[in-house]
């Protein structure tokens, strides 16, 4: 391309923002972006990775690996859950400084945006299937039923993370946008295609399900293994099949990785051979020397540690990724999302992160503390005067929300 | 270069791209109410039985619980989204302004999302697992967290309707838009009907119970939290329409399809009974007939008021701002807005757009055809399909035989001066005017088949003058270089 067609390409971008401005400074929104997306592909990975175990013990005869499916379907039914509610939030903050980008992308292939949402409940829905199907048997090593719902279920999550890959792929060709709207001279207003993909790419997001899964397998023989009706041969062989899954997955994953550097498009100049092209792939290859050296025998702190560890290695990824876009679109095409109009509204800034730490901190603490603990239980559990103060902290807190956000409300309505 | 902030569009030629966001958003709005009003019932009866004792109550909440899991939390949490997806393909400059107004806003309610989340699955998972008072604290906490769900999402879908406060147009500010007499007694309203939803929703699942007596108790209680919250939300709907602008109200009366009185009336007398019957005899209460009304709901009520809510706006799709067809049509000096009709009105609406080709840029005779088609696609299309089917189709519109001189007239004196109420202001150069009407006039007369057909003729036509300009230069170039030679 010559500097007009950029030229032209840049103005066409900037034209695309949104005439309303940001509440605040960019770099907030895309720094949340990249936090929340790292929660989100990991819980999207945590849940192909445990789909694939379940439907391997679905299909192996091995009692070992029916257990192990049985138990690994529960986390990847809560996994989509939060895998989905976790995307929520990368999506919102993608639009707001990319918007021109992320709603010409999505337009384009409308027919596959909308076709995303039925495609994701008929995946998800297929999962309860086969849990309904097959949750009543108390005998955990029998052959399971409907086990075609897992495979369509697995299936169909792999076709909606294609359609969200190739969306964000598309974003990184604002050049050929026109191009895909006018083929062959006349406008297509189906939106029923999908334009642009690197498989490089998408095949290194997902094949990291796989130390993910690993991550879980480890963490999962720790947690158990503390209670008094825990089958330790069992959970010792999941928790080594579990340090093998995150040693091999990571190989294999940076092989990819670099795949996915050798393949990107001209615009992204020498991102691969730069410090956060290098520096996704390294972390990823460490994750398999971290599991060689710090999973040894019972290694009690560190087999709960390797999903932060995998968390810690996905926000840089995140970051790599971003910064990748940030490559392409700023350093080729001249849009800078920093540059966004700012109209500063500092109540509602405040309000979000007060409701993020306070409400969301509490709440979530007092949750997943009864959780965690009611799961290493056997028989009812009964939390501590501490935890269950917690409790009453956090619906005091939840409640105090509620109250000022009708009390703001109404002083604005009646006295403005 | 003076352009503006206008997307590609999309066109879905059999219901309309309007209507695949309603059938969204119904579907949505049948889920979602339905999971909060069980949140906060589910909040009662764990208190219920933490205080009485009561194992029953805390099965009924497990049943209820996983049914609402599977049913409403799943296609709930999914559609919830996919609003935002439906309404970014075929509304991306509505959708981009809300997002840029109430990002904040949007990512709290996402927090409550997240507690709302952990929470169904502990309410679900961890009954008979932690004692009845723990279980009773985070069933609160859920219920509470569901209900800020609703409080956030209110103040948003209300600012679509009309900002909470006139000054905000002037002055901006998160809160000027978010509150006002509109949020306040929509939220009531639809917490109102919230309930009616989780009554009806909940009789699917009091339909299973075996013991007689805790039927008839759980039918009562539902029976009698539909029939007060039913009359209730009917009440506050009149009160609603006091609270909306003129201009929707105009709307109301003279746009919306007659069925829409009928269906409403019709939905609350069908509802009330249907709650009378089943506290008088609670054994009516079968899954079959409790599921029949949850879609009697559905097709009665929830579409008509999500098809009447869209409509009301018109021609505005967001805060009085924002046009149906995207453009903006409004200063808005407190958030330094500017209306985007002067623009369009000295270069035209094809010179304005990003993404009009550049063999459509000026409209001639080899064009116009495909350039009406553009400007019907920006203009028109959100609001009128193109095609015979989909919503408001355009030819419906237009008289039998209609010729290119009276469609023109049409255009210019009532498009290009917004002189329908309901309808935005669509400047166009006369150069435009005449491709909009001659589409217009054979779309009518041979639909889409004519156009397809007219569309080929001239992209071959200026395909082929381009081959011929090519191999032209070719050529001179090369007979240039001959020459030098």
């Amino acid at each position: 391309m010559d500097a007009s067609q950029v030229l032209q390409v840049t103005e066409m971008v900037q034209a695309l923002q949104s005439p309303g401005g940001i509440p605040n400074h960019p770099i907030i929104f895309m720094g949340l972006a990249v936090l929340t997306f790292a929660l989100h592909i990991l819980f999207v990975q945590l849940m192909l990775g445990t789909s694939l175990i379940t439907l391997w013990g679905a299909f192996s005869k091995a009692h070992y690996w029916r257990r192990l499916a049985s138990a690994m379907l529960e986390v990847a039914k809560v996994s989509t859950s939060v895998a989905i509610v976790l995307g929520v939030a990368p999506l919102l903050f993608v639009q707001v400084v990319y918007d021109p980008h992320w709603y010409t992308s999505n337009v384009l292939s409308a027919m596959w945006v909308i076709a995303f949402i039925f495609i994701l409940i008929v995946a998800y829905w297929a999962i309860y299937y086969y849990y309904f199907q097959n949750n009543k048997h108390k005998d955990k090593t029998v052959q399971p039923k409907a086990r075609w719902s897992m495979v369509l279920s697995l299936v169909l999550m792999l076709v909606v993370g294609f359609i969200m890959h190739s969306l964000t792929s598309q974003m990184l060709h604002p050049e050929l946008w026109k191009t895909w709207y006018t083929p062959n001279g006349v406008l297509d207003y189906s939106g029923s295609k999908l334009h642009a993909y690197n498989l490089w790419r998408f095949a290194f997001f997902i094949s990291m399900a796989i130390p993910v899964a690993g991550a879980m397998l480890v963490s999962y023989r720790r947690f158990k293994s503390v209670r008094s009706d825990a089958d330790q041969d069992y959970l010792n062989w999941a928790g080594a099949l579990g340090k093998k899954w995150i040693k091999v997955g990571s190989i294999v994953a940076t092989g990819l990785y670099i795949a996915w550097m050798m393949t990107l498009p001209e615009t992204a100049g020498d991102f691969a051979t730069s410090f956060w092209g290098i520096i996704g792939g390294v972390l990823v290859l460490s994750f398999a020397l971290w599991a060689q050296f710090r999973l040894k025998g019972e290694a009690k702190f560190c087999s709960y540690m390797a999903l932060p560890v995998a968390l810690v290695i996905g926000l840089m990824v995140a970051i790599s990724r971003e910064m990748l876009r940030y490559t392409i679109l700023d350093g080729f095409f001249g849009y800078n999302f920093l540059d966004y109009k700012i109209v500063f509204d500092w109540f509602s800034t405040i309000h979000f992160f007060a409701t993020f730490l306070i409400v969301g901190g509490s709440v979530l603490t007092y949750f997943l503390t009864v959780a965690w603990q009611a799961g290493q239980t056997v028989g009812v559990y009964t939390p501590s005067p501490f935890v269950d103060r917690l409790g009453t902290i956090a619906i005091w807190i939840i409640s105090i929300w509620t109250f000022l956000f009708l009390a703001v409300g109404f002083y604005v309505w009646a006295f403005r | 270069m003076d352009l503006i902030s206008l997307y590609p569009t999309w066109y879905e030629p059999t219901v309309g791209s309007g209507w695949v966001i309603a059938l969204i958003a119904t579907f949505h709005v049948l889920a979602s109410h339905t999971s909060v009003g069980a949140a906060l019932l589910f909040a009662y009866l764990s208190n219920k039985a933490y205080r009485e004792d009561r194992e029953d109550l805390l099965e009924f909440i497990k049943k209820y619980g996983l049914f609402l899991m599977v049913f409403t939390y799943v296609a709930g949490s999914i559609t919830g989204p996919g609003i935002w997806y439906s309404t970014t393909v075929a509304s991306p400059s509505g959708i981009g302004s809300l997002i840029h107004s109430f990002v904040w806003k949007w990512a709290a309610e996402w927090v409550f999302f997240v507690i709302e989340v952990v929470g169904v699955y502990m309410i679900v998972y961890l009954v008979g697992k932690v004692d009845k008072k723990t279980h009773m604290k985070i069933t609160v906490i859920f219920g509470i967290a569901s209900l800020a769900t609703m409080l956030i999402i209110v103040g948003i879908l209300s600012f679509m309707m009309t900002p909470g406060k006139e000054i905000w147009f002037e002055q901006g500010g998160f809160l000027n838009a978010f509150y006002g007499t509109n949020t306040f007694i929509q939220t009531f309203m639809r917490i109102a009907f919230m309930f009616t939803m989780t009554a009806v929703v909940g009789g699917i699942v009091v339909a299973g119970i075996k013991d007689p007596a805790f039927k008839k108790e759980m039918a009562r209680k539902l029976g009698g939290l539909g029939i007060i919250s039913t009359l209730t939300g009917a009440a506050l709907f009149q009160w609603y329409l006091t609270a909306v602008p003129d201009q929707a109200l105009l709307v109301m009366e003279n746009r919306l399809p007659e069925y829409f009185g009928p269906s409403i009336i019709g939905v609350i007398v069908i509802t009330i009974t249907y709650f009378i019957v089943t506290m008088w005899q609670p054994k009516f209460v079968i899954e079959s007939f409790a599921g029949f009304m949850a879609i009697v709901i559905l097709v009665l009520g929830l579409w008509p008021e999500e098809v009447a809510r869209e409509s009301m706006r018109k021609p505005w799709v967001a805060g009085q701002y924002v046009y149906s067809n995207q453009i903006i049509g409004r200063d808005v000096p407190g958030m330094g807005i500017k209306s985007q009709l002067p623009i369009i009105e000295k270069i035209g609406i094809l010179k304005a757009h990003p993404f009009t080709p550049d063999a459509l840029r000026t409209v001639n005779e080899g064009n116009k055809i495909q350039a009406g088609e553009f400007i019907t696609m920006v203009y028109c299309s959100n609001c009128h399909s193109p095609s015979k089917t989909g919503i408001r189709p355009l030819h419906r519109y237009f008289p039998e035989g209609i010729d290119q001189a009276r469609m023109e007239k049409y255009v210019k004196g009532v498009l290009t001066t917004g002189n329908i109420a309901y309808m935005p202001k669509m400047p166009m150069l006369d150069s435009e005017i005449e491709a909009l009407s001659a589409y217009l006039v054979l779309n009518k007369k041979g639909g889409q088949t004519a156009i397809n057909k007219a569309i080929e003729s001239e992209v071959n036509a200026r395909n082929h003058t381009a081959l011929k300009t090519s191999v032209h230069t070719t050529r001179t170039t090369a007979n240039a270089q001959q020459e030098a030679k």
